[in-house]
This record gives C-alpha cells, sequence and structure tokens, in this order.
C-alpha cells in the first residue's frame, strides 16, 4: 500500500510546474474559442487549509460566477472556477465579442457561455496534467452557477471536507489587451491523484 | 450601532450583548443554526460545515469543534448552558443546507446540504428541543444575521433584501 502523499515542499514544486503548464494550456483553449491570443500571467499556486478559504478570498456576500467540474479515471478530484461577478459580465462581452459593458445581466445564454469556457479551460488544464503524468482523465460536463462567494466555496469545501483538510489554489490572470480577468481554480485532487503526482516526474 | 461578529466556517460565537450581530455570510450547503434564550437574551450561533465526522478523520479536540452538525449543537448548547441559559426555553432558527450543484450527475453525490438538515433535524429531536423556524434547502446561497438586541433571525439571499424569520 502506498503512503498517503502529503504536501510538502517537493510536492508543491513539482504541483506549480504542472499547474503552470496546465494554465498555459487553458490560455490556448480560451484563445481558440474567442478566435483571439489570450495571455496568462504565471499563476500563482497556493495550499490553502480547508476552513481558511472563505477568509483568504474574503467578500463573501459578493456575487460571483462558479464553474465546477469532476474528473475521473487514472486520477480522481474536482475543479472549481471562481470568477467575480462584475469580471464575469465583461468575459461575456469578450466571448460574445460586444463592446465592454454590453452584458448587464447572465441569462441562461450567458451562462452557457461561461460553462462552456470553464469547461474549456479545465480541460485543457486536465489534458496538461495527464499528459505530464501520462494518466487517463475524464472531466464531466460542467455546473455552472450565479450566487454568493461564500455558497460557491461551500461546494469545495463540502466535497473535501472530511477528506483533504488542504485544498489547492491556482489564481490566474487572463489578459486580452488592456482587459483582464482575475480567476481562481481550486483544485481538489483525491489523496490517489497526489501520489501519483508525488511519484511521477513532470516529463516523465 | 451595531457591531457584526462574523462566524466563519466551523466557528460559534456567543453573545449577550444588544450591540451585537451575529453573521454567517455566504451559506450554501453550510448549516447556519441560531440558538436563543429569550430571557437571559444569550444568543449563539455556529456556522456548521459537514453533518457528522467521519470515521478516523478530523480533529481531536471535540469540545472545540463546531465544524459539523451534530457536534456543534451539543457543544454550542453546553457552552451556552453553562452561561447560564436554560435549554427548556430555547429558541432555535436554523439557515442554509442549500444543494448548490443542480447539473445532472453532480447532485446526489454531494448533496452535503440535505445531509446538513436531516442530522440537524435529528439531533435537535434527540435532544427534545423543537425548531422554531428554518429557512433550508433550495439552490441559494444565504446570509444569516442574528440580532442581540431583539432576538431578530434575518436572511438574505442574492439580489434581494434582508427578512425576519
Amino acid at each position: 500500500m502506498e503512503n498517503i502523499a502529503q504536501f510538502d515542499q517537493d510536492l508543491m514544486e513539482k504541483l506549480a510546474t504542472i499547474a503552470g503548464e496546465g494554465i498555459k494550456n487553458a490560455a490556448i483553449g480560451f484563445s481558440g474559442m474567442v478566435g483571439r491570443k489570450i495571455e496568462v500571467s504565471s499563476p500563482r499556486l497556493e495550499l490553502i487549509p480547508l476552513l481558511m478559504i472563505p477568509k483568504i478570498v474574503g467578500g463573501l456576500e459578493d456575487d460571483a460566477v462558479g464553474v465546477y467540474l469532476r474528473f475521473e479515471g487514472d486520477m480522481h478530484g474536482q475543479i472549481m472556477m471562481i470568477i467575480p461577478h462584475h469580471k464575469a459580465l465583461e468575459l461575456t462581452d469578450m466571448l460574445m465579442d460586444v463592446e465592454n459593458g454590453t452584458t448587464q445581466h447572465l441569462g441562461s445564454l450567458e451562462r452557457s457561455a461561461l460553462g462552456e469556457l470553464g469547461n474549456l479551460c479545465s480541460s485543457f488544464f486536465l489534458n496538461s496534467i495527464a499528459k505530464t503524468v501520462g494518466a487517463s482523465l475524464r472531466p464531466s460536463p460542467p455546473a455552472v452557477m450565479v450566487d454568493m462567494v461564500g455558497a460557491i466555496l461551500d461546494i469545495v469545501v463540502a466535497t473535501a471536507g472530511g477528506v483533504n483538510e488542504h485544498v489547492l489554489l491556482v489564481h490566474a490572470n487572463f489578459m486580452d489587451g488592456p482587459r483582464c480577468v482575475e480567476t481562481d481554480f481550486w483544485v481538489i485532487p483525491d489523496l490517489k491523484a497526489l501520489n501519483i503526482l508525488l511519484n511521477k516526474k513532470p516529463g516523465v | 450601532m451595531n457591531n457584526p461578529i462574523s462566524l466563519g466556517l466551523g466557528e460559534q460565537a456567543i453573545s449577550r450583548d444588544p450591540q451585537d450581530v451575529l453573521v454567517a455570510y455566504g451559506l450554501g450547503s453550510c448549516l447556519g443554526i441560531s440558538i436563543i434564550d429569550p430571557v437571559t437574551r444569550i444568543t449563539g450561533l455556529i456556522h456548521a460545515v459537514l453533518p457528522e465526522k467521519m470515521n478516523g478523520l478530523g480533529e481531536t479536540d471535540s469540545a472545540a469543534c463546531y465544524k459539523y452538525v451534530d457536534q456543534g449543537i451539543e457543544n454550542l448548547l453546553a457552552a451556552m448552558t453553562k452561561e447560564g441559559a436554560n435549554k427548556n426555553r430555547l429558541v432555535v432558527r436554523m439557515v442554509g443546507g442549500a444543494n448548490m450543484l443542480i447539473a445532472t450527475g453532480l447532485t446526489s453525490t454531494f448533496d452535503i446540504g440535505t445531509r446538513n438538515i436531516e442530522k440537524a433535524h435529528a439531533t435537535f429531536q434527540r435532544l427534545n428541543i423543537k425548531i422554531a423556524a428554518e429557512e433550508v434547502g433550495g439552490h441559494t446561497g444565504r446570509t444569516v444575521r442574528v440580532y442581540v438586541a431583539d432576538s431578530r433571525v434575518t436572511v438574505r439571499v442574492i439580489g434581494e433584501k434582508e427578512h425576519e424569520i
């Protein structure tokens, strides 16, 4: 039986490399969807104790958009992408290729577009991880929600709770010229997934 | 002036200061459980995350733990009784326990909200304490505020004003 992986320095360094590649790949998917080159800042990777998540994020009563999916296969886990509500409106303008400030409300069409984007970014992110560690991963269809930040984060906390004491936060900025959308990816790998990431060196 | 006391995940607050307002912001599947003794005005709130402790996992310091619904309720009751609250006149109100994931295939597995509500009902029943009011379930996040001054409990959902339960 394998030892339970711990988030030590070694694992964090590996995860940072893998997540960095994953986010770059997500930007390629994003670019393909909007038909323009979307740049991405180097992602910041943080390991957050489960119960501290809301304190670190803050603004718990603010509106936000969450795109959630699970992945299965050789590794199991979950990804939640959270975008502040006003940024989600800007992002929808980008996706629909309309002037900034056009989207005022997130109806079913807008939610569907954001869901597709979250799906695409997460899938490209997962593909990169799968390729790095030589694993096969299947993402679930995305679930999109518009609600208070705290309520969206509850999904991350509740699904990880009791099993993981820590979750990974990948914070990235997607940039389209002067427009910038800050995005938080919460990644919750299960313990088996961590073992796979720990035991396989990137690039092998 | 009101003095808001914000509760994080798995935290509790007890107050009898009329200036205080106990708040749990943006509850999704989490439960905000408020217990008030109207006579002494001892007011308590917990922000519980999960229904119960899983076997062999989680914290060992059980007396200080408010992360789980069953243990959290019992610990809050014990702490309030110690402060002088009377178990026979407690008013319990509960907010939260939403099922935030409504996409097909993802719902049933992770419906922690419903499990939290069920666990709270079972726990209060076991302790022989009635629940006076609740606004639970559904698919929306809620903020709960408990006003110590007049024992009001209010709920706010996105895009709406707070209302009393």
